[in-house]
Parts: C-alpha cells; structure tokens; sequence
C-alpha cells in the first residue's frame, strides 16, 4: 500500500515535469496523451490503494507514511509524511477519477489551442497538487498543497495570459486564496501552540486534553480554518474570485472550480472534524455561512446571464450545501455530495464547453438557443447533469442533498433553520438550472444552432474577448482555428457518457434505509466523532417527497418562466427592479471590497510614494544631504565626476595603510 | 578536515588584484571568476564537512593583531554564518559570471572592486573578533562606493553615492564608537585585561544601563545598511544608480550582513537590551514589512519593487531575530539564506527584461514577454512563487519558523505581521504578470534566454529548488550554534517556551478579539486582490 500510495502523487508530478520538459522537443499530440496517462496512472494506483484499505482491519485503516524529514527543528515536528485512511481515498479516487475523464475530454477540446502542452502541464500539475493536500499526513505538507492548488489555479485561469481579464482574475483568485493560507497557517499555529505537533493523528489524538481550559484558542484557531476553507471553496466573504476563474478554458473550469479544487474546504472541516467538534462556535459558524452562501449564490444564479457564470455560481451554492453538512456534523452526507457533485458538475461544464463552442467561443445566454436539435448529445448529458443538480429522483444529487438536510433536520435544535435554507437552495437551484437549459437548447434555434444543423461548425470572423470587446490575441491560444464540440469527438463523448453515468447511479451507494455503502466504507475516519443522529422514518419520507416536489416544481416554474411564456421574466424583473439589481450587481460584493479595502490601501500607497518618500525621506532625514549634493556639486563639477573617485580611493589606500602598519606592529 | 578560512577570506581580493595588475583583456575577468568560484568550492566543502553536532565555532584561526588593544585576526564559523558564507560566495560567483559576459568601461577595475567586495562580505561573516568585524563591515562601503560611483548612470550616480555614504557613515560611526565603547567598558567593569574578541567579551557582560546606549548604536548601523523603515532615505536612488550584478549582491548579501551582526553581536552581547527594546525593534520590523509592501505595490519601478519587497522580506528577518526565541531565529537565519537566494536572480531576469524592453525598467513599458521566451519565464515564475513565500518553497520555512516564533511570545505582531504575507503576492505577481503576461509592449522584442545568462540563472534556480525540497539541511546545520545565539537574551525575556514538545495547561488567553480582528484582516486582504492591484499607475491605453 505504502508504495502505490506515494505512486498516487508521483504520476501527476513526473506527468508535470515530463512535459514541462518534453514540450519544445515532441508532437504536441503526445503530451496530451502523456498527461492523460499520468493521472490514469494515478488513479489505478489510487484503485490499488483503496482495495489494500479495504484489505486490513477496519481499526487499522488509518496508516501514516513517513517520507523525510522536511524542516524538523527546536520542537516543530515538519516531515513528508502522508495519512492513507478512507476519507483521502475517497478523495483521491475522486479526484484522480474525474481528473482523468477532464484530461480525455481536454485532448479533443484543446486541440486546436496553442498552448497545448502548457496546458497538460499545468493540468498535471494541479492535479498533484490536490492530490498532496488529501493525501498530507501533517499540517506542514496540506498548507504545502493548499498553496499549490492555489498556485495552479492561478496558472490555468490566466491561462490566455494575453487576455487583461484573464490575468486580473488570475492574480484575484491567487491572492484570495493566499489570504486563505494566511488563515490555514495562523489557525495551524493556534492549534500548534497547544499540541505541540504538526501530525494529523498526534493533534487529533489529545485534543480534549490539549485544551482543557482554553477552548477559546480551539475556536480561534478552527475559526481561522475556516478561513482558509472559505477562500478555496468560494464561500462567503472570499467568493468573488470564483466567477471571475470562469475566464479559463472550460476544462478547467469543469476540473478546478467544480470538481476538485473548491470542494479543499468540505475536504478540510471533514479531516478536522476533532477539531471542530471541541469548538461548536467555529463549527456553527461555518455551518451558517455555508447556509448563506448557498442561499446568496442561488439568486445569483438565477439572473446571471453568462453561461459558465451561472454554473460558477451553482457551485458555489453547492458547496455551501456541503460545509453546511460537514460543519454542522453531517460528515458523510457532505463528502456523499461532494462526489456526487463532482460528477455531475464537470458534466455539466463539459456539456457547457461544447456549446461555447458551438457558439464560436461566446457565453452570454441571451444570443444562445435552440441547440435541442443541434447538439443532442449534449443535450442529453446537459439535462442528466441538470436533473441531479436540480436533485429529481433518481439521479445522484437527489440522494446526497436529501442525505445532508435529513442530518440537519434529525439534528433539532436551532439547526432547522438550515434545514428550511436548504430546501429553498434546493427550489432556487432547480429553477435556475432548467432556466439555462431552457434558454440554450429551447425555443428557435439561433443563426449558430442552425449552421450546426446544416452541418457546419460556426467560426467567428475575428475571435474577440467577450468581456471586453478587444481583439482577441490567438498567438497564446484560444479561440484557435478550430472547435470542438461533443457531438463530433470520441473522447469529449467518452468523457461525458462516463461522466453522465456516474451522475445517474452515483447516488445508489446510499440510499436512506436500503445503502449504506459510503457510511461504512468512511466509518473508520470518523468512528470517533460524537455527533450521531437517527432519523426518523418521518423525517426521512417527508425529506424524500419534499426534495422531490420542490425539484420538479422548480423544473414546472423554469419551464413556465422561459418556454411558455417567454415574456413573464422581463414582466418579474420589472416588478421586483430592486432585487434583480441586487443580484445582478452580485450583492455588491465587489464594490463592497473596494470600499472597504482596495481604496484605503492605494490611498496609503499613494501617500507614502507622494508625501511621505518626497517630503520625509528626502527631505527631513536627508535634507542636509539633499543641499549639501547641491552645493557640492558644482566643485564636483569643476574637478570633474574624478574627484568623487580619488577622493575614494584615498580611503581605501589609507585604509590599506593603517591595516598593514598594524600587521607589521603585531 | 582542516580549513583554512584565511584562503577561503582573502581569495577573491588577491584574485582581483592581480586582475588588475596582469596584462590582458580577459585575464581580470577569469582571475575574478576564479577566485569567487574557489571561495564557492571552499563554502561548499565546509557545508559538507561541518559538524552539526559540535557546539560553538568550527574552522578557527586566531592570531593576535594588535596585541596592545586586544585585537585578534580571529575567524571561525558556525551555524550562524555557515550558509551565509555559502550564501556570499555563491552569489557573488554568479554575479561576477554575469558580469562576466558583459562589456564594462574600465574592466579590471570593476572585477578588482567586485573581488575586494566580495573579501570585505565574507570578512564580515567571519570574523570573531568586534574590531575585526567593524573594519570589514565598513570596508564592505567602499567597491560599493566605487561600483555605483563609476559604473551607474552618469547623471544621477553622484546625488546616490553621496546618500549612500552619508548613512552608512553615520551608521559606521556609531558602530565604531560602540564598539570601542564596549571593549574598554567591558575590560573596566570587570577588571580584565582590554580585549576585542567576540568570546571574551560574551563572558562579560556590561551593566544593563551601558548595553542600552551601545546595542541602540549598533542596531543603527544595521538598521540603516539593510535598510529598514525610517531610514531607507539612501535605498531607492541607490537601487536605482547601481549596475544590476552589483545590486544582486548588495541586496543579496550586504543586507544580510546587517541582519547577521544582530545574531552574532548584538543578541549575545548586549541581551539585556535586547529584551529592553524588543517591543521597538518589532515595531520597526513590522513597519518595515508594511510600508515597503505598500511601497512595492505602487511604484511602476521594477527595482524599486524589488528593492521595497527586500526591505519587507528584511523586516520579516528582523522580526525573527527579535522573536527571542529558537524558532524566530532559526527562521531568521535560514530566511537571510533564501531571500538573498532569491533576490539575486530576481535581480538578473530584471536585467534580461530591460534588455527586451528596450532598456526600460518601468514595468509599463514591459509585457507579454512569457511566449517567444518560454524558459525565461519558467525561471522567472519559479524565482517569484518563493519571493512571495509560497509554500513549498524554503521562504516559507523560514516565514513559518519567524512567525511561528513570534506568535508563541507576541502573537499581535505575528498576526500584523501576516499582513505582509498576503501582500507579498500581490506585488510579486504584479511585477511578474506586467513583465510576462498582457500585451506585448510597444518596444518589447522578446527572445528566450542566452546561454551565458542560463549558465547564471539556472544553477540559482536550481539551488532555490534544492532547498525548497530539503529545508532540513540549513535548519539542522545550525541549530545548535543559532540557538545558542539568541539563549542569553531568549532566558532573560522570560521563562522557557512551554510550548511544544511538553503541552503545559496555560491560563486562557483572550483571543477571540484577536480572532474576530483577523478575519477582518483576512477579508481586507482579499479585497486587496478583488482589486487588482491598486496602485498610483494607470493602465497604458490600448
């Protein structure tokens, strides 16, 4: 196991480096390839140590693997050591798994790009580093990972790199995430102070005594986690990174802020679960703004009319589902629905992917429509991705949205209220996915879904920047000569049918009362938690018909908002003018930021590079100086810019005599 | 092994001497090189040879000078210098390669100041002896005098060189005086015979009143060579006059040696005022690492964020040291490590971007370089994730080991501190995305990488790489003699650590304020990035 463990994060780097490397010197084809089998190769190591798990007794299933020392010194205990145990198989299967099919897909999809094996390189390199912050065995090596994703992510959204909008988003997703590390690594010293040791299981271990008598510093420092989960997860305050990720190539959205990357959050609260036991505040916390956010994100969603944005923002809101459920003690069902998520939303991504490139690169819903037709295979795997999103029995995210909120419900106590927010999430998420549905592939077909039905994939003229209009700059890639869509490729098709399967099925593995397939695979994680609920049969009924209900009647609204009646949105916008522009500004988050902190900072920048540095600096403290390089010039000028140099090397000689007299003396 | 640091010491001034007194175009520039690279060979070995068992000094050689003032030729190293001696001579072997392949009014004279500079650094590092390290520390003024003098732009390299020297002068000045004063204050309130080595005087300690005076003038002079917050008055015109391979070991090195002179004279000398001005000496640190984040993100010069993110990175060095602590000081030692690693090729690839921004180092002028010089930009990017200490790379050991440090004693400046953390990222990608991403500038011609420039680049790159896999090996090299450095003041400012190893119940501390004030601090940072990165320049119009 040890071996084929290590394996799962050396694939994905030699894959990095390999084509780092290899790029100038081979076929760009090959490292698309090439990158592809790294993560396969990860994920059949990943396959190999899951059954070895399985393979040992359920109290043994929690193994630390010790690979050198990294900074061990005066008493901090920093080594590469990685925790194998059912929750980092989960996610390494995950996501090795889904980055796999994201790979597939991105051969087809990329291919006509310029960065091409840039591309596979970054890929690769994201995926080892996601895969080394599940797998960390220590706080030292998860901050490492944690950075890396961030680090990644940056590279991929600014990855047309000649894009303005690209390379702001990139540096904002970087530097939010880094604020994210900040907390991760001041929470890590909090909770540090206190155990003595940077190890997973040693800190777990004795944290009821550990901190017996200061439980404040536990919540700070679990507080401090949360912010770290905050801002790679995209939850509020630290989410306005996430729509603006949309700027890089679809695949990545599909790989990184859907199914992988932002899901480190859930993955942390649930790995620290013994932490946030001890500190209710934190855990309720987290819980409520998991709660908001959902909420938030889905009005958002409902009036954004970017295609990607308005997936963007169902992730955000999904994700708020699940820190609710992992903060709130509902371990399993959250990471239940991480992975059903994963599989449905880089589904619904790639389906997204094939449409922008139908639509010659361009995302607004509002020129999109009627690619029912056209595009039926996408068609089809958007509407699978779209009923488990919007949670219709059967499909997957039914099961583990219904399994988070029975959780919360069973729990009681104050806890109903994210109960109640989360069945309206759920109302909000069906109407604005079936909303997109509605809108790309319904009604007439536009210029573009009818070139594609005359059997011709449209080409813009001259590709431009949607955001801002500027000429688009194809030396550094897309939009290339050429696109592609699902309908025409094998591997985009592979990729999505495999994907579009797990969305459907994947919700069986727990089923209320007849699986238990998840629970118990996850138990030996968390056998140690004290949260357990049982929920009655009542509850578990009533939830099932409920999600339901509220599922298919989103659906009902969607389909009369924007099939039936295709006036009645422009009629609701009207009618409620305040809160569409609410949401449509986002809430003012952004504006809010720029307030608050963005101009204060410039201001201090600008003071101190105008008044300070001028006046004070040169000034005050060197005034003497500034007047006496005035006066002193024109005899410097007079004996020519020599004088500064002899009069140096007087110095030097003079110094080299007095140094040499003083050897001679001793 | 024996090793004879005398060789190690002298050998890049005799090579550049004899550069400049034999014949020949290339004869200065080989000697030079050759006698950096053997001061590198010569580091190396004594980082594989040195016993990180042994307490106290390795490699000694102590002669008596003068012996009427008790000043001995005494050198020696030990966990505290081993890898900045490593540090110094690698540096410098790069630079003067880099300068190397480039044409140089007055050759010999450049490579003859470049190797005496070089001698005066690694003089500094390794000297035992108080008199012994000021002559060294102040000889180190002079080919720099003449570097920027002679060799920086002709029409405002005399307004920089006379900056430069009025502050260090003044610096050196009071250092001097104390360190006069506190040979022969020393040698009077004890009764012992006058003596200027390190050791002895460690034995002695002065009257708490007497350190206060002293260790304020020594700390001035450090303070100002670094340069640290207020008073950087000399830093951005010198910056901007000096060649950039004299600049990538000045910012490199010399600075360095300033952060050094605290942990090696004046935290075991004067520790009772050390503990006194604890509080300022983090005060300055942190405004250090405020203002010149600040700075770094406003100004367009590319040198000038450079050189406002060393004072930044210096203030986080200091807030180690200050710590008085282990962990502080193991985090500030191997940081002086880092950053001067990282700084210096930072320094190169600026140059090679000038050269294809034809000749401009405003970073408006720059941009979209990353396509025709893929290589560069690898390079390039890997230099700034650790310049921004990303985690992964050592800066952030060392970050993690200062902070850590600070946090245990003063956990309200740790947290400021992190302020410094997220900035850092916005000016370092900012300089990187405006050099190598957007549009191409109008004057930009990019082209990859030169092989001459590669053969400097890549072994720095390679090293920050090493060590960014290996942190272990400064970290466990020094711990023995870096602890003992600091254990004089760390006893006096109070009990032990009780934290780690042994978890001791502590009362409860009132943090929850703390903890409401950080995430508010966390959000504002964000915000900081929402942004972009603000800043006094505009966008050039399309």
């Amino acid at each position: 196991m040890e071996t084929t463990a290590w394996l799962v994060l050396a694939f994905p780097l030699a894959g990095a480096i390999l084509i780092g490397l290899l790029a100038q010197h081979v076929p760009a084809k090959l490292t698309g390839y090439l990158g592809t089998l790294a993560i396969g190769g990860a994920f059949v190591s990943a396959v190999l140590t899951f059954l070895s798990l399985q393979g040992r007794e359920e109290e043994a299933r929690q193994v630390v693997f010790v690979g050198w020392d990294y900074a061990r010194s005066v008493g901090v205990d920093a080594q590469i050591s990685i925790l194998v145990d059912p929750l980092s198989v989960l996610m390494i299967l995950v996501v090795s798994g889904v980055s796999t099919l994201i790979h597939l897909y991105s051969v087809a999809y990329m291919e006509s790009d310029q960065g091409y094996a840039r591309f596979f390189a970054y890929l690769n390199f994201f995926v080892f580093s996601m895969l080394l912050l599940v797998l960390a065995g220590n706080f030292m090596l998860l901050i490492v990972g944690w950075a890396f994703v961030g680090a990644a992510s940056y590279l991929l959204i600014s990855f047309w790199y000649r894009r303005t909008t690209a390379t702001k988003a990139g540096i904002k997703a970087f530097v939010i995430n880094v604020v994210g590390d900040v907390g991760l690594v001041l929470g890590t010293y909090f909770i540090f102070k206190h155990t003595g040791t940077l190890d997973f299981l040693g800190t777990f271990d004795s944290v009821e005594r550990d901190f017996e008598g200061s439980t404040g510093d536990l919540t700070a420092g679990c507080l401090l986690l949360l912010v770290g989960a905050f801002a790679k997860s995209a939850q509020i305050p630290l989410h306005t990174w996430l729509p603006d990720a949309m700027e890089g190539p679809t695949p990545v959205s599909a790989l990184i802020h859907a199914a992988t990357m932002v899901t480190a959050g859930v993955y942390l609260i649930a790995r620290m679960h013994p932490l946030f036991e001890q500190a209710p505040a934190a855990a309720d916390t987290g819980a409520i703004i998991g709660a908001v956010t959902l909420l938030v994100a889905g009005t958002i969603a409902i009036v954004v009319t970017d295609l990607k944005r308005v997936i963007a923002y169902s992730t955000m809101s999904q994700i708020g589902y699940m820190i609710m459920g992992v903060s709130a003690g509902a371990y399993v069902a959250g990471l239940f629905h991480l992975m059903t998520h994963a599989f449905f939303k880089a589904l619904l991504f790639m389906a997204a992917g094939s449409v922008i490139a139908a639509m010659g690169g361009r995302q607004d819903l509002d020129s999109m429509g009627g690619f029912r037709k056209a595009m039926p295979y996408t068609f089809a795997c958007f509407c699978i991705g779209g009923l488990a999103l919007a949670a219709v029995p059967p499909f997957s995210g039914f099961f583990s949205k219904d399994e988070i909120l029975l959780d919360l419900g069973a729990e009681g106590g104050w806890h109903w209220v994210l109960y109640v927010a989360g069945y309206v999430g759920s109302l909000l998420t069906a109407v604005y996915t079936f909303r997109l549905i509605f809108r790309a592939f319904f009604n007439d077909p536009v210029p573009e879904a009818q070139e594609l039905m005359d059997g011709h994939l449209h080409h813009p003229a001259e590709a431009a920047n949607p955001a801002t209009g500027e000429t688009e700059d194809t030396d550094v890639g897309f939009p290339g000569a050429d696109h592609h869509i699902a309908e025409q490729s094998p591997f985009m098709r592979v990729a999505m049918g495999i994907l579009a399967l797990g969305a459907i099925v994947g919700g069986f593995i727990q089923i209320p009362k007849v699986t238990h397939g998840l629970e118990s695979f996850l138990d030996p994680t968390f056998a140690r938690s004290e949260i357990e609920v049982e929920p009655s049969d009542g509850l578990i009924y009533f939830g099932l018909v409920l999600g339901a209900v509220l599922g298919l009647l989103g659906i009902a609204i969607a389909y009369r908002i924007w099939v039936q009646k295709p006036g009645t949105s422009a009629a609701i916008q009207a009618r409620l003018s305040v809160l569409h522009k609410l949401f449509s500004n986002k809430w003012y988050f952004d504006e809010l930021i720029e307030l608050v902190v963005v101009r204060p900072l410039s201001w201090f920048g600008r003071f101190g590079q105008q008044t300070f540095e001028r006046i004070f600096v040169n000034g005050a403290l060197v005034g003497g100086t500034t007047g006496l390089v005035r006066a002193g010039s024109a005899a410097v000028r007079a004996v020519q810019s020599g004088y500064l140099r002899s009069y140096a090397a007087l110095l030097l000689g003079g110094l080299a005599v007095v140094g040499f007299y003083f050897l001679l003396q001793a | 092994m024996t090793l004879h640091l005398s060789l190690l010491l002298w050998l890049p001034a005799l090579a550049g001497t004899l550069g400049l007194l034999l014949p020949g175009r290339l004869t200065a520039r080989a000697l030079a090189l050759l006698g950096s690279a053997g001061a590198l060979g010569y580091a190396i070995s004594a980082v594989i040879d040195f016993d990180r068992r042994a307490g106290g000094l390795q490699y000694v050689t102590d002669e008596t000078w003068i012996r009427t003032l008790g000043i001995h030729y005494k050198l020696g190293m030990d966990g505290v210098n081993l890898f900045l001696v490593l540090l110094a001579a690698g540096l410098f072997t790069a630079s003067m390669l880099w300068a190397a392949s480039r044409e140089w009014e007055r050759p010999k004279l450049f490579f003859f100041h470049m190797g005496v500079g070089h001698t005066a650094v690694l003089g500094a590092l390794l000297a035992q002896d108080l008199a012994l390290f000021v002559a060294f520390f102040d000889l180190m003024l002079i080919p720099f005098f003449f570097l920027t003098g002679i060799w920086g732009p002709a029409r405002t390299r005399v307004t920089a060189v006379t900056k430069l020297v009025i502050y260090t002068l003044v610096g050196s000045l009071l250092m001097l005086s104390a360190a006069i004063a506190t040979a022969v204050l020393a040698a009077e309130q004890n009764g012992t015979e006058l003596s200027f080595v390190l050791s002895d005087l460690q034995k002695l300690r002065l009257g708490a009143g007497t350190q206060d005076w002293i260790f304020l003038f020594f700390a001035a002079a450090f303070l100002v060579k670094m340069p640290m917050f207020p008073v950087h008055g000399w830093m951005p015109d010198g910056y901007r006059n000096m060649p950039l391979p004299v600049l990538a070991v000045f910012s490199g090195v010399l600075s360095k040696v300033a952060a050094y002179g605290f942990l090696r004279i004046a935290l075991p000398l004067f520790p009772d005022a050390a503990v006194q001005f604890q509080d300022l000496m983090l005060l300055i640190a942190l405004a250090s690492i405020l203002y010149g984040s600040a700075m770094a993100f406003t100004t367009t010069e590319a040198r000038l964020i450079l050189g406002y993110s060393s004072m930044a990175q210096l203030g986080f060095i200091v807030l180690g040291i200050f710590a008085l602590n282990d962990r502080g000081a193991q985090g500030a030692v191997l940081q002086a490590f880092n950053h001067g690693l990282v700084v210096a090729p930072a320094f190169f690839v600026l140059a090679l971007l000038a050269a294809r921004a034809g000749g401009s180092e405003d970073i408006r002028d720059m941009g979209g370089v990353a396509l025709r010089a893929p290589v560069l930009a690898v390079l390039f990017l890997i230099v700034a994730l650790a310049n921004l200490a990303m985690p992964g790379s050592a800066n952030f050991v060392g970050e993690f080991y200062i902070l850590l440090g600070v946090f245990q004693d003063k956990p309200v400046y740790a947290i400021l501190a992190f302020t410094g953390v997220a900035l850092a990222s916005v000016y370092t990608l900012r300089l990187f995305i405006r050099a190598m991403h957007n549009r191409v500038g109008p004057r930009v011609e990019s082209s990859d990488l030169k092989v001459a420039d590669g053969l400097v680049l890549v072994p720095l790159v390679l090293a920050i790489l090493a060590v960014a896999l290996y942190p272990q090996l400064p970290l466990e090299k020094g711990e023995k003699t870096v602890v003992a450095s600091v254990a004089a003041a760390r006893d006096l400012a109070g009990p032990p650590a009780a934290i780690g190893a042994t978890p001791v119940a502590q009362p409860p501390k009132p943090v929850s304020g703390a903890a409401a004030w950080m995430e508010a601090a966390a959000a504002a940072e964000a915000a900081a990035a929402a942004g972009g990165a603000p800043g006094v320049e505009e966008e050039p119009a399309p």
